[in-house]
């Protein structure tokens, strides 16, 4: 039964640009030395951490050059280098600075990454673009804060070491916004675990070594309480990655297709079943990487710049209209970097309301980011849509991912569920899958008639 | 019902906020204002005294002037302050007789008698200036004419927001030197104060004529000409922060209202705030609600504090909460339903509110346009 909820999707042949599935490096073998990193010296103190820092930087990190272009997430082969920066600064006692020692931290408190952060920042430090971010803001803490020491002593070193980026596997094609209503499934055979489904919006898998993988354990318990984490080699025999191409021509974001892969028990972050707990300290992380109280305190001079520019290259800065559109869009920017540090007083204020409350800048972004960039295309006029050979088009590649907010990472409409019931305290909708078998869910959802399906009878009823 | 504009306020803003709100609910609640709007007697001088006592007229007047401050920015303490009154509809000109107490504090010496009456709510003032600088437009001017001594001064000027029980009047008048200000008292001959109907029954606004009324040089505020006019534009935005921040008061209610509405109204056997149409709209407005407060509060706090951008973020204030204000009072009207539409629910006592507020001390219009005037500036 159920057959359809259990088939992976089949992958639409010519829809995406198909890559080799995975870098050669970590799809030859998976390595097994666990690097060691040294401890600080006895009797450390932030001072004399500083002046270590200062001085093994001086003498082993390039400058930072500004102007330089960041890690470029079209060249897989690019990673090489910064995996190696990244060791030295391992080697070195610089990486983890914070994180325990046992797993290749240094154990020090946040005044030393601090210290770390300010003489840093002068030099070239290890890009790994848009995975570095997954790994070690949401991923590796979500680790540290769930996975079994003998898990963890495997998997931080080697991510410390530079040898391990980590991507989430999380959305399914079938499964966004309903996070928990995710069909790829993980199933026990011979003291092993076979992996089938599909995983997407995965930015950077194809150059990334594990991803995260939250797949059904269980069908036959309602759905936030049948599902595991895997730590899913990206290389792994039947792993194949594909990156998506999108509306605006890049192509960093990724689907995966599992087919048969092979895990084990090693594998497993958190317990069995109780992945949905995972998830919840994975989504904390993810939303704190975005926004960070104070994002206020670097506003911009004058009246939106960029849009001024804009209109002065096609010729329409003394045009009313424009010069009133500019405005309109200065006004909504200004609210939104005061709503920015009006959150962050809240949220010192009472900081248990922090995860709540972030919703309200995310739906800022999401709210304001397309009016934004549907501004743009009218200043800039037919020559927003029509440009010399050779040229970007700027305009419109933000009024094409001028909605990525709205949708990534918790579409509007979450964020507005999010803000009606946990800030303002609505009530929640009627749920129609929480207390039943998710097999149950989807077998009735294909046939959905709009009746709430009859409770099953309740205990002492003859 | 505390509107919290500030986010984190000090003690003595605390402090000054919950005695602002306490007095405000044990004379002249809600309840009292609605007897107002239909036609009682307005808050009496006892009122206006005691509303003095607490500070309400002297935050933006310095210590050697007689006046306070709670923190070290009494433009956002007085900001705090409107908040709280607009939530409860309070009427009175807290506005107007802010920014003649601003006004005259920097103005100096001369008028010492006046300010100190002002701040001990011994005598109400507001701030004429009908469509000087393009203020607003077509709501009349005065002229002044130069005679030995002073000036005469001629014209009407409509749209003046509780002016009803004013002693004095800060005018703005186009003279012979440009622009000129000059105090006049509304009992002096010459002037007359009529009342206008309008849709905000919760405030007495009224129309200004002066006809042949003297005043003497003593009586002028800053040098005619461009001086008045810098003073005029801080005058506009010290008007639009306070005016914002009532009308922020005046919409959290409004939203507060709405929001206990969803959560107690049944339909199709649930609360309708469950429905998405309702929590999403909600979610909606109460993201413009939280962007209002955090503008207002940015732009007190800057403009209070002089710093470069106090101006321009005034003039984004008020463009902002006096437009999107108005979507918020529809949203909460929608979610009212028919209930919004009886004269027994409060509703519409916020929504007239704030239809009103949205234009006084210059429209979103004239704001934008004074923000379209720093484009390209550094």
């Amino acid at each position: 039964m159920a057959g359809t909820a259990n088939t992976p999707e089949v992958p639409a042949a010519g829809s995406a640009e198909v890559t080799a599935a995975a870098p050669a490096e970590v799809q030859t073998e998976v390595q097994t030395e666990v690097p060691v990193a040294p401890a600080p010296p006895d009797g450390e103190t932030p001072e004399r951490f500083r002046a270590r820092a200062r001085a093994w930087l001086a003498a082993n990190l390039e400058p930072a050059n500004p102007s330089a272009r960041g890690f470029r997430e079209s060249a897989v082969s690019d990673v090489a280098p910064e995996r190696a920066l990244h060791r030295r600064l391992f080697d070195a006692g610089f990486a983890g600075i914070t994180w325990p020692r046992e797993y290749g931290g240094q154990g020090l408190g946040p005044e030393y990454e601090r210290a770390f952060a300010e003489e840093a920042r002068a030099y070239r430090l290890p890009d790994f673009g848009i995975v570095g971010g997954t790994t070690f803001r949401v991923c590796a803490p979500t680790m540290l804060a769930h996975g079994s020491p003998a898990f963890l002593r495997r998997h931080i070193p080697r991510i410390l070491a530079g040898q391990e980026l980590v991507v989430q596997f999380f959305s399914e094609p079938d499964a966004g916004s309903d996070l928990a209503g995710v069909r790829t499934q993980a199933v026990r055979e011979d003291g092993r675990w076979v992996l089938n489904g599909s995983k997407i919006w995965s930015s950077g898998a194809y150059y990334a070594d594990y991803g995260l993988c939250l797949a059904r354990t269980d069908w036959d318990v309602p759905k936030h309480r049948g599902l595991t984490w895997f730590a899913v080699p990206v290389g792994a025999s039947g792993v194949t990655v594909r990156r998506i191409r999108q509306i605006n021509g890049g192509s960093q974001f990724c689907q995966e297709f599992f087919d048969d892969v092979a895990l084990t028990d090693d594998d497993i972050v958190g317990e069995v079943n109780n992945g949905w707990t995972v998830a919840q300290t994975m989504l904390i992380f993810e939303r704190g990487g975005g926004i960070g109280p104070g994002g206020g305190s670097s506003a911009p001079k004058g009246i939106a710049a960029d849009l001024v520019e804009l209109a002065r290259s096609v010729g329409r800065l003394d045009d009313p209209a424009v010069r009133d559109e500019i405005v309109g869009v200065h006004v909504n920017d200004v609210a939104r970097r005061a709503l920015v540090a009006r959150l962050g007083g809240l949220m010192r204020a009472d900081p248990a309301s922090a995860a709540h409350v972030a919703s309200y800048a995310k739906l800022a972004m999401g709210t304001y980011d397309p009016l934004r960039a549907n501004a743009a295309l009218r200043i800039g006029g037919a020559d927003a849509v029509s440009w010399p050979v050779g040229e970007e088009g700027r305009t419109a590649a933000a009024f094409l991912d001028g909605r990525f907010m709205a949708i990534a990472g918790g579409t509007n409409e979450m964020q507005r569920n999010g803000i009606g019931e946990r800030v303002l305290g609505l009530p929640r909708e009627p749920s129609f899958d929480s207390g039943r078998p998710f097999r149950d869910v989807l077998r009735d959802a294909s046939t959905w008639t709009g009746r709430v399906p009859a409770a099953p009878p309740s205990e002492g009823r003859a | 019902m505390s509107t919290r504009l500030l986010a984190a306020p000090t003690a003595e803003q605390q402090l000054l906020l919950d005695t602002s709100e306490r007095f405000i609910e044990d004379t002249l609640p809600v309840s009292k204002v609605r007897e107002i709007a239909e036609g009682a007697p307005g808050p009496d001088g006892a009122y206006f005294e005691t509303a003095g006592s607490l500070g309400w007229f002297g935050l933006l007047v310095d210590e050697a002037h007689g006046g306070g401050s709670a923190s070290d920015n009494g433009l956002l303490d007085a900001a705090a302050v409107a908040a709280e009154r607009g939530a409860r509809l309070q009427p009175g000109p807290f506005v107007g007789t802010n920014v003649v107490a601003s006004a005259l504090s920097r103005a100096g010496a001369p008028f010492g008698k006046l300010l100190a009456r002002l701040i001990a709510g011994q005598a109400r003032a507001t701030w004429v200036a009908g469509a000087a600088r393009g203020l607003t437009p077509g709501a009349g001017e005065i002229t002044a004419r130069a005679e030995t001594g002073g000036y005469v001064l001629d014209g009407e000027v409509r749209h003046v927001q509780e002016v009803a029980d004013c002693e004095a009047l800060l005018v703005t008048a186009r003279g012979p030197a440009g622009l000129l200000q000059a105090v006049v008292a509304t009992d002096a001959p010459g002037i007359e104060v009529r009342p206008l109907d309008g849709i905000d029954i919760t405030r007495r606004t009224g129309a200004v004529r002066l006809d042949g009324a003297r005043v003497g040089a003593d009586a002028v505020v800053g040098a005619p000409g461009s001086d008045t006019e810098a003073l005029f534009d801080r005058q506009a935005q010290i008007a639009a922060v306070l005016v914002c921040a009532e009308a922020v008061g005046t919409l959290h209610r409004d939203f507060e209202l709405a929001l206990e509405h969803a959560k107690v109204r049944i339909a199709f056997g649930r609360p309708i705030g469950s429905f998405q149409a309702i929590k999403h709209l909600l979610a909606d407005t109460s993201l413009t609600l939280e962007m209002a407060k955090g503008l207002v509060a940015a732009a007190a706090e800057a403009l209070g504090a002089d710093a470069a951008n106090g101006g321009e973020l005034a003039h984004a204030a008020k463009a902002f909460v006096g437009e999107r204000g108005i979507d918020v009072t529809h949203a909460c009207f929608q979610v009212f339903g028919g209930i919004g539409y009886t004269w027994e629910h409060d509703h519409h006592l916020y929504m007239r509110r704030l239809a009103a507020d949205a234009v006084a001390f210059g429209a979103p219009q004239w704001h934008r346009a004074r923000l379209a005037d720093r484009i390209g500036v550094a």
